[in-house]
């Protein structure tokens, strides 16, 4: 990215207080987000999305596996995966597992940023939970007479499928505060203004899931408290366009 | 293994010296300046080109001529099993390099002193002939960004199974262990820049599979001009022309 001259850098931060920024946007509002499921026919679910002219793409792949185990990188993980025990996790990991303590699946989901134009995790987020969405699990079925020691011999169906739960799947909203004012979904020539920038993941019925401060300068926790309102708020609206363009595209897909 | 049955079709139902379908984009990274996706069957890759630049390394700029730069990665979901190391493994270092030798070979370098071209290319599905299908992509990039070249690269791989030549290898007949062989050319200067081989033939097939590849190279080369020619109408129908 070009550097910014002075004159350039008060007009973002003067834009953003005056709730105008560089390209016309308010401050809470998105760009355009544009969903694409099944790119990636190979892997058991892909989607890809472009937020302006970031475009990201994800995959996921399941394996029959020894034991349960999800690969994520650390931030979309604190996000998608909740505690330690398990609790408040976004996706239920349970309805991966074929043979209680025995076999079960693998989930691996890839991230690949194609172009990047600011808000990397939050594309990164939404494009998680459309792959997911498109993911079709084979079904398996366990020969019945496997002795508690042995590994139970597993039969991958080619034709039968189960979708995979994602209702329980977060978005992540990032929120960049420049000056004493937030906003969402952040160019690089905005993100180079900011103070500090918190990522906070936040699922369907309200809950946070995650929560990620960036950037050098020192917050106020009652201003993590607001911008945690402000995020429930925006999320709304982020999964009311996400699900709808997920929709969208996977009835795209079917036909 | 039979990869030809006595019908003269192969394992996916193409004959013999007939290509996996071609589909090409151009101008699919919004950032880059340019950028271009090319599908060669199941084997799909994206290529952004950035440049010409000012050189970052400045210990590495040459006064006369352009420093051409080429990175290619796979994705870790690109083939069917999982992979954990997208880029620095061997293979990819050495296909890196071997499109960073035949794009340079075909740009204007001397036109632009002090200055870098950088070409990514990343494959998101690999089913054989990435290696070509790369170098394609590489192409269309390049012209998209509008850095001067002496003619279009393109690049198409042949191979030798149940004894007869098979051009457009996919993944299945690649991991054969039968000979591969991939060639690059420039169509209208009609000139061999890029040829590599795996495995052992003897020379009189040889030419018979290279001249094979050569023809599935210049059919490469005809989509590549009409997708160019499109593409150009369309910015002049922006334009208002």
């Amino acid at each position: 990215m070009v550097g910014l001259s002075l004159g350039e850098k008060n007009f973002i931060k003067g834009g953003i207080a005056q709730d105008i920024r560089t390209d016309g946007r308010k401050r809470l509002t998105y760009r355009p987000i544009f969903v694409e499921t099944g790119v990636i026919p190979q892997a058991s679910g892909s989607a890809r999305v472009k937020m302006g002219a970031t475009d990201v793409i994800a995959s996921v792949k399941g394996r029959g596996g020894e034991e349960l185990s999800v690969e994520l990188s650390t931030a979309l993980q604190r996000c998608l995966l909740g505690g330690k025990s398990g609790a408040g996790a976004g996706i239920d990991l349970s309805s991966l597992s074929i043979v209680e303590g025995k076999v079960c699946w693998d989930i691996y989901i890839d991230g690949l940023v194609v172009s990047s134009d600011g808000n990397l995790l939050d594309a990164l987020g939404a494009a998680v939970k459309a792959a997911l969405s498109n993911t079709a699990i084979p079904k398996v079925e366990v020969t019945a007479n496997a002795s508690s020691e042995e590994q139970p011999e597993v039969d991958v169906s080619d034709e039968e499928f189960l979708q995979f739960d994602t209702t329980g799947v977060p978005v992540i909203i990032t929120l960049t505060k420049v000056g004493s004012h937030y906003i969402v979904d952040a160019t690089p020539e905005e993100e180079s203004q900011m103070s500090s920038a918190v990522s906070i993941s936040v699922n369907s019925q309200g809950r946070i899931c995650g929560l990620t401060k960036r950037g050098g300068a020192g917050l106020d926790p009652s201003i993590i408290l607001d911008m945690i309102s402000v995020a429930k708020h925006v999320s709304d609206q982020l999964f009311n366009k996400l699900d709808s363009e997920i929709a969208a595209a996977e009835a795209c897909d079917d036909e | 293994m039979e990869y030809v049955s006595p019908e003269g079709l192969r394992l996916d139902g193409r004959r013999p010296t007939e290509m996996r379908q071609l589909r090409a984009e151009v101008g699919v990274v919004a950032k880059a300046d340019g950028s271009a996706s090319f599908e060669m069957g199941n084997t799909k890759v994206i290529a952004a080109v950035y440049g010409p630049r000012e050189v970052q390394n400045k210990g590495q700029q040459m006064d006369d001529q352009a420093l051409v730069r080429c990175e290619y990665s796979m994705a870790n979901f690109s083939t069917g099993d999982r992979m954990r190391k997208p880029k620095g493994d061997r293979r990819s270092t050495e296909i890196s390099l071997v499109i960073r030798q035949t794009m340079e070979a075909c740009i204007l370098t001397h036109l632009m002193p002090r200055s870098q071209i950088d070409i990514f290319v990343q494959v998101l599905q690999a089913d054989g002939g990435t290696r070509s299908a790369c170098i394609n992509a590489a192409t269309l990039a390049l012209a998209d960004a509008g850095i001067p070249m002496r003619d279009l690269v393109t690049s198409c791989s042949a191979g030798y199974l149940n004894n007869i030549p098979l051009l457009d290898l996919n993944y299945v007949e690649d991991s054969a262990g039968g000979p591969d062989v991939t060639v690059g050319i420039l169509p209208k200067l009609d000139k061999v820049t890029l040829l590599q081989m795996d495995a052992k033939l003897p020379i009189d097939i040889f030419e018979n599979v290279m001249q094979l590849a050569i023809e599935g190279c210049k059919a490469v080369a005809n989509y590549i001009r009409e997708i160019l020619l499109e593409n150009t109408k369309k910015l002049e129908f922006c334009r208002g022309v």
